[in-house]
């Protein structure tokens, strides 16, 4: 669990920075924050479900 | 440094780079938050400085290690430090004041041994690097070039 918060933690903070840096309005900030936030999430989980499988 | 911009008329433009954008670009990287906060970006620099500065002590407090020029290796392995050094000095005042105070530059095997030791290193590194996405922000802002 605490690594999933450190990861969430993670996602946040570069979304935030990412979101204000990358765009321009306040609108396309929050849309482009959320969406790199949902992409560090996701392609996260996915691979720790992939790497879960394999023989390591 | 002026920068040429081609219209699409064929002629170019010079813009000239005010020197308070290269002042700002200095301030902004060396306290993460203050170069959007002297020009009034009230917003920008809590969020952006706030992350830069929750990062860095976050990396801290998991155990990450901090890269500097001298260390335990020679020759040319002692260059593979400086690319992650670099993305270090990143967090300006932060990392320079760890420096001062040795916090953050142990390299033994109970530091690597920690859970959250890989963690805190991403933290770090991670940190510095947004910084200088901030610093580049606050330097386009000053110059004009972003609103």
């Amino acid at each position: 669990m605490t690594h999933f918060l450190v990861m969430i933690s993670f996602a946040a903070l570069v979304a935030v920075v990412f979101g204000i840096v990358g765009r321009d309005t306040g609108r396309e900030r929050g849309l482009y924050g959320l969406k790199i936030f949902a992409e560090f999430v996701g392609i996260g989980l996915a691979l720790a479900w992939l790497l879960y499988f394999l023989p390591l | 440094m002026p920068i040429k911009e081609r219209r699409m008329d064929g002629t170019t433009a010079v813009e000239e780079t005010p020197a308070v954008a290269w002042l700002m670009g200095v301030l902004a990287w060396a306290v993460p938050g203050a170069g959007h906060l002297w020009q009034g970006r009230w917003g920008r620099a809590l969020l952006l400085g706030g992350a830069v500065w929750v990062m860095f002590i976050a990396g801290i407090l998991l155990g990450g290690h901090l890269f500097s020029p001298g260390g335990q290796e020679e020759g040319a392995s002692a260059l593979l430090r400086l690319p992650p050094m670099i993305a270090n000095l990143g967090s300006g005042i932060l990392y320079i004041y760890c420096w001062a105070t040795d916090t953050g530059f142990a390299e033994g095997a109970e530091q690597a041994a920690r859970a959250t030791f890989e963690y805190g290193n991403t933290f770090l590194l991670v940190s510095g690097l947004l910084n200088y996405l901030a610093m580049l922000d606050a330097f386009d802002i000053a110059a004009g070039r972003k609103s």
